[in-house]
């Protein structure tokens, strides 16, 4: 007999409402539904996600989606063995929501539920697509996060470096903003780039390149794009879209230079740690430039590892990875009861220091 | 055979339940809390049933407190109503502050006490909402509206008669009742000027 786990996932954490049933046959995984309903309509005159319209759109659609989920993959939820649900980092409102939800379909039901880390849900997808083997290095880039993780299995992640202030995908946004793009940043930056004509006409800095380890930061980029459009505003009173092209096309360069480094020496960091080579992984919504999972991969090319990237709907925010973690993670822990809180704050590696946040709330992620 | 009613409502600070067995209330219960009711919440209807020897299965329905109060709180009710909901495949009923508080066919403008000396105010016709419910900073000195000051047993007990008579009318999903916008400005840095 084989044996089948089939695990619905629920994710929440920022402004994807998420749902995605997940079958297990003897350890091979097939995703049958993954659902994500975005949000971007809903904040896009606000200039970024509004934590309180995000909950009210969470808490109206994660009922639906899971239903939408089932019965796309024509089940019920008799058939689901496991619930496997966000419980932080994030945006708390939306966070408790998903646990919420997820409680009452658990208790329902009387399927054992899981809270789990949405960076192990991401951290761990690399095993999802292509069963990779631990140990293998994640860079985890996305609007909120950037860390490097040496994943060595299913429960434990070191992180070996993070960015100390933005993460790329908000310093994408906030350029694009700056330069007058269309949001999300992320893909009208990289298009503006394509059609840059003049490369070397800006030099944007590359921060913290001049430092040990592997920890960045972004937030002085975003300023020097600031400085440089504000001079060509006052030579020329706008941007014309070759100043546009060639603000973003620097702006990209300057964050897939400071990658790259910063992932040759996370692979350093990785080999020091474990003795061994691993697997270059990449996940976020970062990783769906190009130019950046191109460099990345000649990196690992040249470092002769493996470079995985999971396909695009499974590196933005989705439930199929939490589900995933779910799965993975039940053999060597128990369920969670119906006193499962919601985090805002919830570091996938509690030993290291925290990069980001501190005090009594302690480290962000 | 009697129709059982389980009822809960976390829009002030505290978790409340009650059961009701028909009209025959069976138990209400009130444990005041700052925060930390959506660890309590699922905890206490467990308890709150397990006292009457009844299951989940036995339910006929839900009703669930959709304020108006604080917006996590009634989140944290309305999410898990849903997710039991679904799970039970029975119906939950979002109750509002105001609905439960009203009594027969009235017609009336009842108000809710909100932050900062505000109120939360909508108008009833034969026991019926004439309009949308209204956040106004502070009601006029001709207003003839009955100020609430809903206990918290008292109220979950109503919204539990109110999914009582409501549960067989198709309620639909509950939704939580903000009356205020969410509080976020546009942004307000215009882009650049686009030279062509």
């Amino acid at each position: 007999m084989p044996q089948i786990k089939t695990i619905l996932g629920i994710e929440s954490s920022c402004d994807d409402t998420a749902a995605a049933v997940l079958r297990v046959v003897d350890g091979d995984a097939s995703i049958l539904a993954n659902v994500v309903v975005g949000q971007t309509e809903l904040h896009s005159a606000f200039g970024g996600v509004v934590p309180e319209i995000a909950a009210r759109a969470h808490v109206e659609k994660l009922d639906v989606a899971v239903e939408q989920a089932l019965s796309q993959s024509e089940l019920a939820l008799a058939d689901v063995d496991a619930i496997a649900v966000t419980r932080g980092p994030g945006l708390i409102g939306g966070v408790v929501a998903g646990v919420m939800v997820a409680k009452g379909l658990a208790q329902a039901t009387g399927v054992p539920l899981y809270g789990i880390n949405h960076l192990a849900g991401h951290a761990l997808t690399p095993r999802l697509t292509d069963a990779v083997p631990f140990p293998y290095l994640m860079l985890l880039v996305s609007g909120g996060h950037c860390q490097f993780l040496c994943v060595h299995d299913a429960m434990t992640f070191t992180r070996l470096g993070g960015t100390i202030d933005d993460a790329p995908g908000e310093a994408f946004d906030k350029v694009a903003r700056l330069i007058g793009l269309a949001q999300p940043g992320g893909p009208s930056i990289e298009r503006a780039a394509m059609q840059s004509e003049t490369p070397k006409r800006f030099r944007f800095p590359r921060p913290l390149l001049d430092r040990p380890g592997c920890d960045m930061s972004f937030s002085g980029l975003k300023t020097a794009v600031l400085r440089a459009r504000d001079q060509i505003m006052t030579k020329n009173g706008g941007l014309t879209a070759l100043d546009q092209a060639d603000l973003a096309a620097e702006f990209q360069r300057a964050v897939v230079d400071v990658l790259a480094e910063k992932t040759k020496r996370a692979m350093q960091a990785f080999e020091n740690l474990t003795g061994q080579t691993g697997a270059l992984c990449v996940a976020g919504g970062v990783a769906a430039n190009q130019a950046i999972r191109h460099s990345l991969m000649q990196v690992a090319d040249t470092c002769g590892v493996p470079f995985v990237a999971p396909p695009i709907a499974l590196c933005t925010d989705n439930a199929a990875m939490i589900a995933w973690a779910g799965f993975e993670q039940m053999p060597y822990r128990a369920p969670d009861d119906m006193s499962l809180s919601a985090l805002p704050r919830m570091p996938l590696d509690r030993a290291s220091a925290p990069m980001l946040g501190s005090g009594k709330k302690g480290a962000k992620a | 055979m009697a129709e059982h009613i389980l009822a809960f409502d976390t829009s002030g600070p505290y978790c409340a339940a009650a059961l009701l067995r028909g009209d025959e209330v069976l138990a209400t219960t009130v444990e005041d809390m700052a925060r930390g009711q959506a660890e309590r919440l699922m905890d206490l209807l467990n308890e709150t049933l397990a006292a009457h020897d009844l299951a989940w299965r036995d339910l006929t329905a839900l009703g669930v407190g959709v304020g108006p109060g604080n917006f996590t709180g009634i989140r944290i009710s309305v999410a898990a109503a849903r997710g039991l909901a679904m799970g039970l495949g029975i119906p939950a009923v979002g109750v509002s502050t105001f609905e439960a508080s009203l009594e027969d066919s009235q017609n009336t403008a009842l108000a809710l006490p909100a932050p900062r000396d505000s109120f939360y105010v909508q108008v009833f016709q034969d026991g019926v909402a004439a309009a949308a419910a209204q956040h106004l900073p502070a009601l006029p000195d001709s207003s003839q509206a009955r100020i609430l000051s809903p206990k918290p047993g008292d109220l979950v007990t109503n919204i539990a008669r109110c999914a009582l008579a409501r549960h067989a009318t198709n309620p639909g999903a509950p939704k939580p009742l903000y009356v205020k916008a969410p509080d976020a400005a546009p942004a307000k840095e215009a882009g650049p000027k686009i030279l062509t």
